[in-house]
């Protein structure tokens, strides 16, 4: 799935000309790639992948998902494409800590309408892959973070994505984890999923097959 | 249907998981459900009185008694009142072939009747046959008098057997104890089977030829004029007349029921010429127009049913808001998590759903709860306090239900709204 932005803006509203965190950013992401998009705090690294996972909306540029432009694409088409087409990985995991690890994956074909059975053993077979195997019935407040942000990975391939879109996915978690994360993600790279990942740490960011490096809100590619 | 049940799902797991928010929510709707079920129970008692009013006492009803408090200027204006004679009530019926029932009392307020030995204290009352066309809550053993009876004057009587007091009601069972002059007779009657037998009424023996058993009091059909006087013999008016247990100063009280509502002005006027003509223009008689009466008891039960509809109502929409406030509070609590559901493929109409089927579902089972509460109150509590059980139809708690989750459903709508209605990037983002 190829992504293509062209002048992408994004203000956001405060003060009388508002908050610029984009200011006109150009580039094209090819299917497959892995692409690491990094600088300091505040430069805008989270804006972006919030506009390319369809979360929010660019104030003005050109912004195409496999060709469609995103704003020909009607609410229930975004929601769509975010949980058939992306898959997310966030830096504080963001899971529902009142299910267990088993319902978190279950949560994007539940939208999508499987099958119970079906949607269970794929979600089963998810964790199992990310290593989780047993601690299924675990909520994640009886995770460790590593062990969480595995959960997330695997709720994240639930409807098989194109794309992964990683904010910070190491941010807060110990070097090992990190390492095994980044394994994972790269792993999934070369299975042919194409991966975005936001991230402060230059080592990681070099792990990737390229960088998209920002500051103030463009790039310095 | 598979997103409903995702719903349902999801909101079963948020109701236990917040069981103190959850309970209050039932309450709130469970109250207006309790006083839902009384209003409907209570709006059905009433057309079930009418029901029962029209088949058993009849709606189009006069009473005719004579007038005791006429008053007269000085003794020298004082003339004896007429009466109504027996006479008077077969010409009455001569001339008014219509109506229903013409059914004349005449009483004597006390005799002693003997019987093996046993001198008791009671009361006998001359009818005819067409007593037993209105107000008749008895099963009959024998036979009651028919016309041969009074057409001979013969010296024959019913009994009247008295059905158990209700539970509860002690103030009554008090005074009845202290004021009942009959309950001799009563006792007697209750203990003896004495039909076929000759008992003696003021020196005179009459035959015993019927036993009215009083229907019990919750088998009874209540009606809106409510019980009926206490009888305890019956007797051909005419032979009461012949034998002076009715004297010739005595007038007979007519309970009359014309047949139809419909014509019952026109039916009052005949009555009202067929005095005139008789008696003259003076105030002897007093004509009780029960139909009023009745009408304005329907209407009085009614008003007070809207009432309790109304504080029905007001309770339904007091749970409605407490509803919404815990919808709101659960959304802006939930931000997070509508992000999280929204950023893995939740759409609007996902998220709605999901809102509103957990507070339709704290309708549903307050409405529930409330059903249940209301027919404890309206049955086995009542019953207990004496109050008398609401007539609770199944289809009441169904209707409260409904209403009660139509109400979450209605109440839910806003927060619903507001929950779709946020960006998943702002609602990631929230605290």
């Amino acid at each position: 799935m190829s992504i293509s932005c062209a002048g992408l803006t994004k203000t956001y509203e405060g003060g009388k000309a508002g908050w610029p965190a984009l200011r006109g950013i150009s580039f094209d992401i090819k299917p497959g790639e892995f692409v690491a998009v990094t600088g300091p705090s505040g430069c805008g690294k989270s804006t972006l992948l919030n506009i390319l996972g369809l979360l929010d909306e660019p104030t003005g540029g050109r912004y195409a998902l496999n060709g469609r432009d995103i704003f020909s694409l009607s609410d229930l088409e975004r929601s769509d494409t975010r949980r058939d087409e992306i898959g997310f990985v966030f830096q504080s995991f963001h899971l529902l800590n009142r299910l267990s690890s088993l319902g978190n994956v279950c949560l994007p074909m539940m939208y999508a309408g499987a099958d119970g059975a079906r949607m269970r053993e794929r979600a089963l077979s998810l964790l199992r892959k990310v290593g989780l195997h047993g601690k299924e019935k675990k909520t994640p407040l009886e995770l460790s973070g590593g062990e969480r942000q595995r959960v997330a990975i695997a709720r994240a391939l639930a409807n098989s994505p194109k794309i992964i879109l990683a904010d910070e996915p190491t941010g807060n978690l110990d070097s090992a984890s990190s390492r095994e994360i980044m394994g994972m993600l790269t792993g999934l790279n070369a299975e042919g999923i194409t991966v975005i990942m936001v991230t402060h740490d230059k080592e990681l960011a070099a792990m990737a097959g390229r960088n998209l490096r920002m500051r103030d809100g463009r790039l310095e590619e | 249907m598979k997103a409903l049940l995702n719903a349902v799902r999801t909101g079963l797991t948020e109701i236990w998981a917040h069981k103190t928010r959850s309970v209050l929510s039932f309450l709130a709707i469970a109250a207006g459900s309790v006083v839902f079920i009384d209003a409907f129970s209570a709006i059905f008692a009433t057309y079930e009185l009418i029901e029962k009013q029209k088949e058993v006492s009849g709606m189009a009803r006069v009473k005719i008694s004579q007038n005791y408090s006429q008053t007269y200027s000085s003794p020298d204006d004082y003339v004896p009142p007429p009466v109504i004679t027996y006479e008077e009530v077969l010409s009455l019926r001569e001339k008014m072939p219509g109506f229903y029932m013409i059914s004349p009392e005449g009483r004597d307020w006390r005799n002693v009747l003997e019987y093996r030995g046993e001198r008791l204290t009671t009361n006998v009352i001359g009818v005819t046959p067409e007593w037993t066309k209105r107000d008749f809550v008895y099963t009959l053993r024998g036979r009651f008098l028919d016309w041969h009876d009074v057409e001979n004057k013969l010296r024959v009587c019913v009994l009247v057997k008295k059905a158990a007091p209700p539970p509860g009601n002690s103030f009554n069972k008090s005074m009845l104890k202290k004021y009942n002059f009959t309950g001799g007779f009563d006792t007697l009657v209750a203990h003896n089977d004495m039909l076929g037998k000759l008992v003696n009424i003021d020196g005179f023996n009459f035959t015993v030829i019927g036993i009215l058993e009083e229907l019990p009091y919750s088998k009874r059909p209540s009606t809106i004029t409510g019980s009926s006087q206490d009888y305890k013999i019956l007797a051909p008016v005419t032979t009461l007349i012949h034998y002076n247990f009715i004297n010739a100063n005595q007038s007979l009280d007519l309970s009359i029921d014309t047949g139809s509502e419909q014509n019952f002005e026109e039916s009052l006027r005949k009555i009202n010429n067929f005095l005139k003509i008789r008696f003259g223009d003076g105030e002897f008689f007093i004509l009780e127009n029960q139909l009023e009466i009745i009408r304005e008891r329907i209407a009085t039960s009614v008003k007070s049913a809207l009432v309790t509809i109304s504080l029905g109502m007001l309770a339904f929409l007091a749970g409605g808001i407490g509803i919404m406030n815990v919808t709101l509070a659960t959304v802006f609590a939930r931000t997070r998590e509508i992000g999280i559901r929204r950023a893995i493929g939740a759409s609007r109409r996902d998220i709605m759903l999901q809102f509103v089927v957990e507070a339709v579902m704290l309708g549903l089972i307050g409405g529930v709860l409330g059903s249940a509460l209301g027919y404890l109150w309206g049955v086995p509590v009542k019953v207990m306090l004496g109050m008398g059980g609401s007539p609770i139809k199944a289809w009441m708690p169904l209707v409260s239900v409904l209403i009660a989750a139509l109400t979450a459903f209605a109440f839910a709508i806003y927060p619903a709204w507001v929950a779709a209605s946020l960006k998943p990037a702002d609602a990631l983002r929230a605290e």
